[in-house]
């Protein structure tokens, strides 16, 4: 596809999926480590396990004091970082491309040799519940999300944040950690992806070098409820200190490979890409709301279940909430009464073609892609469709799965209701 | 420019330099890896340039030039930029202001045809500007919900005071309503054609039809000298100050503490930047990080920074703590300070500064908004071009004595600004052990 590099892919004997992507602009390579380890693989009690697990990939191995892998990574002039999800854990390095074997060579040990102790685990807890705090305690919407997730799923491990709650932060065990880098942290649980400045042959020896000789695991038993369609609206008031009223709505839709996400997501596009958007126009634009947006995620970030299409909107000062609800509701009401014109739909396939070009500047976001449609989805080869898959979206899809999916029933509503702090202080502590 | 060898054989990005008949000077960098371009019109005034008691004007300005021109109403100019999938923005820097518009290469002719029709033509329309500054107050009132927003507003707030560097770019809720479309407008007409205006064109794009257009189509130069801002003369600060911003709602408090450094040009700037990688800038690689989040666990980031001004910038470190450890954190905060500053850097940590900063080079330069900002960056702080090219090889010339005394000379415990925003009432007290503390609303 124009702008991705053809990606060669090749699995090792104990079920390690690698793919390469040659691409030579830049003497750099992207180094990616996807594992199938996310918080819906979680369970209540332990939930935040996998996001706090990541942190420990940091803590050093039988070679390695902790800390020590970034510091070796950088000094060998790299970047690099994790992050989890619901759907996966991902570990990378960006970094010339001739350092990419000290790469391969650490994230190898580290998937073999982690060391897990009491002395590693207990400050990284107290830096995991910052970063709760940080992400949503003391952010203005954060904990309004997690009240939408926790109320639109009733049985998916979608209900749970992916930070976890902080009480099961404070309670998880070393065991817990142990248990959790056996079952998941295994080579027939991962995707390496390189992206950069290699030879596609030279990269496999690597790769093999280092991790052909790791044991595969049982795969991990999966117990993931589904979750059942929604069959009324639910609705739900959170209240705390807030200079604005705002709302966030989420709809279900399906998961990552339904190709009912491309008129989805052309939908969301008209509603709030731009300023000549239905959304910027008749809510922002006049002042009647600081921010509204209708989103579902961008490729890769579709959900590996059917997930949630969020439609929100932060009012400004003085504005009634009840009254901006009602008319975004209006609005979203218009587009399945009415498909778009054709100027509207072929100006929103245009936006939506050129912000998927542009992500695709670095060899990282390029990995990314691959590996996260290797995870999520199962098949990086769906790449190849996404951009056929939007021009050829036509009106009545778009209706169409308006009628489908922005339905009442189907929705879910939170409310951010401003109170001062008299009175935020009588509704308890937030943690 | 020539493109310049920088480490491990990365050769820089080819960015071509022309200076056209109508006097217009123009900045080139073919990547052809995709059908995408950025263009970049670049004015060498930012918001250091607004006038006392106007905080914001210049970015309200270039918002405005957004906002439609003579020939085409805000709507239909929204409508044809989104019908080409581009994004069109405007924004002040604090020493420059940027009109950007970037698309698709097939589309080259038609968004340089709207990027000159905005720069020669913007509306000023007075219903646009009132829109405009509804938004913006409140945006700038939802803003008071983020911390961090809060602590960097008021730090530097603070630190600036008296100077052109005293107020957000974009204006604060006492400024912004003193702003008027006629100010927005004037401010234009008086530095639209100033001497140093640029064009950066960047990206996959007909390099000689893109010039020749340009040259027949923009207007000749009129070389006006630049408007001269306020002096930069900061009041000395003596001693160090804490001050709280009380959140009572907040379980985490938002910690900056530091003071103003120096300028980019600054021939110190490289040697402190190398040894701040060591102190705060390196992540884990740093003493701040390793000490205050790896062992204490304190904290899930900190770090040290001096921002690259034209003028001298802040210098901070930045962290964010749960409201019990506040005191402790800032304390160890300022025992590694000091004692970084005694020990000095060690020979490791040199040459992992130095590692980094050299090996990670080529990846500032991926995105075409990479690229277009290093180019805006090295005119607009006076450092020239050669300096991307020569980065690399002047980073390695650092010595660790250099370090040390960019530490020594740069960094002033003494009289550092200490601001938190936070819960004050649950650490108050033990501050207040230390010396003054002024708590503001």
């Amino acid at each position: 596809m124009m702008g991705l590099p053809e990606f060669k892919e090749m699995k090792l004997a104990n079920g390690l999926r690698l793919l390469v992507g040659e691409a030579h602009s830049l003497p750099i390579v992207s180094y990616q480590v996807h594992f199938a380890a996310g918080s819906r693989f979680e369970k209540p009690g332990i939930t935040g396990i996998t996001h706090l697990f990541e942190h420990m990939m940091f803590k050093g191995t039988k070679e390695l004091g902790p800390e020590e892998f970034s510091r070796i990574i950088q000094a060998n002039g790299g970047t690099l970082n994790a992050f989890t999800t619901t759907d996966n854990t991902s570990y990378f390095e960006n970094l010339p491309a001739d350092k990419l074997e000290l790469a391969v060579r650490l994230e190898a040990d580290r998937l073999q040799n982690l060391r897990i102790t009491p002395e590693s685990l207990e400050p990284e807890r107290e830096v995991v519940r910052s970063e709760r705090k940080l992400r949503s305690v003391n952010t203005p919407f954060g904990l309004l999300i997690e009240q939408l997730y926790s109320l639109a799923y009733e049985q998916h491990p979608y209900r749970w944040p992916v930070i976890g709650w902080d009480y099961d932060l404070k309670n998880l065990t070393l065991n817990d950690c142990r248990e959790y880098y056996r079952t998941h942290y295994a080579p027939n649980n991962a995707v390496v992806v390189i992206v950069g400045d290699v030879s596609a042959e030279d990269a496999w020896k690597t790769v093999d070098r280092y991790y052909g000789s790791l044991p595969p695991q049982p795969s991990p038993r999966e117990v993931i409820t589904p979750e059942k369609p929604q069959r009324g609206e639910k609705r739900a008031i959170f209240k705390k200190v807030s200079q604005v009223a705002a709302f966030f709505a989420g709809f279900h839709i399906p998961a990552i490979s339904h190709p009912d996400l491309f008129p989805l997501q052309i939908l969301c596009a008209a509603l709030s890409t731009g300023r000549s958007s239905r959304f910027f126009e008749k809510f922002e634009k006049p002042g009647k709301a600081v921010e509204t947006r209708a989103d579902m995620g961008y490729p890769p970030f579709l959900s590996m279940d059917p997930g949630l299409l969020q439609i929100y909107a932060i009012a400004s000062p003085s504005v009634s909430l009840t009254a901006l609800e009602q008319e975004v509701w209006e609005e979203v009401e218009d587009l399945r009464r009415k498909p778009l014109s054709r100027d509207e739909l072929f100006k929103v396939k245009k936006q939506v073609r050129s912000h998927f070009l542009r992500s695709l500047q670095t060899f990282f976001f390029q990995g990314l892609l691959a590996g996260l449609y290797q995870v999520r989805a199962g098949d990086f080869r769906l790449l190849d469709r996404l951009l056929p898959g939007y021009e050829s979206v036509i009106a009545e899809e778009v209706l169409r799965v308006a009628q489908k999916y922005l339905r009442p029933e189907n929705r879910t509503v939170v409310l951010l209701q401003p109170v001062d702090q008299g009175e935020h202080e009588e509704l308890g502590e937030l943690e | 420019m020539n493109a310049g060898k920088g480490s491990r054989g990365f050769t820089l990005p080819e960015v071509k330099t022309f200076l056209l008949g109508n006097g217009l000077k123009v900045y080139a960098v073919p990547k052809p890896e995709l059908p995408l371009l950025e263009i970049h019109f670049v004015f060498p005034f930012g918001a250091e340039a607004d006038p006392a008691g106007k905080g914001g004007l210049a970015d309200f300005m270039a918002e405005m030039l957004t906002l439609g021109t003579q020939k085409r109403p805000a709507a239909q100019l929204a409508v044809d930029v989104d019908a080409l999938g581009a994004t069109l923005s405007a924004y002040s820097g604090w020493d420059s202001t940027v009109l950007h518009i970037a698309g698709l290469s097939e589309d080259w002719e038609r968004l340089m045809e709207l990027l000159l029709e905005i720069y020669t033509q913007p509306a000023f329309a007075s219903q646009e500007f009132d829109q405009l500054q509804k938004r913006r107050m409140a945006a700038l009132v939802q803003q008071k919900d983020e911390s961090p927003v809060t602590a960097d507003e008021r730090f530097q707030e603070v630190l600036f005071q008296g100077t052109s560097y005293d107020h957000p770019v974009y204006g604060t809720l006492d400024s912004v309503p003193q702003l008027s479309c006629e100010e927005a407008e004037e401010f234009y007409r008086r530095r639209s054609s100033s001497e140093g205006c640029f064009l950066a064109v960047v990206g996959n794009f007909p390099e000689e039809a893109c010039l020749r257009w340009a040259e027949a189509k923009f207007p000749a130069s009129k070389k006006v000298p630049p408007v001269q801002g306020k002096d930069f003369s900061p009041a000395d600060p003596g001693r160090a100050r804490t001050i709280f911003i009380n959140r009572p709602d907040l379980t985490q408090s938002q910690i900056r503490l530091g003071h103003i450094g120096i300028h980019h040009a600054h021939p110190d700037f490289l040697p402190f930047e190398v040894m701040n990688y060591a102190l705060g800038g390196g992540g884990f690689s740093s003493r701040l990080m390793q000490k205050i989040r790896s062992d204490l666990g304190y904290t899930y980031g900190i770090r040290a920074a001096l921002e690259p001004r034209k003028r001298p910038g802040p210098f901070v470190i930045s962290t964010f703590t749960p409201t019990a450890t506040t005191f402790p954190c800032v304390q160890e905060i300022l025992t590694v300070l000091h004692s970084f500053i005694v020990q000095e850097a060690t020979d490791q940590e040199r040459s992992e500064a130095v590692n980094f900063l050299t090996g990670s080079y080529p990846l500032r330069f991926e995105t075409l908004s990479q690229i277009a900002q290093k180019i805006i960056q090295a005119e607009g702080h006076g450092l020239g071009l050669e300096y991307l090219s020569t980065y690399p090889g002047r980073v390695e010339g650092v010595t660790r004595e250099e370090m040390a005394q960019a530490a020594r000379k740069h960094i002033h415990p003494e009289e550092m600004l200490l601001l938190i925003v936070g819960c004050a009432a649950k650490f108050r007290e033990e501050f207040e052990h230390l010396g003054i503390v002024e708590m503001r609303e």
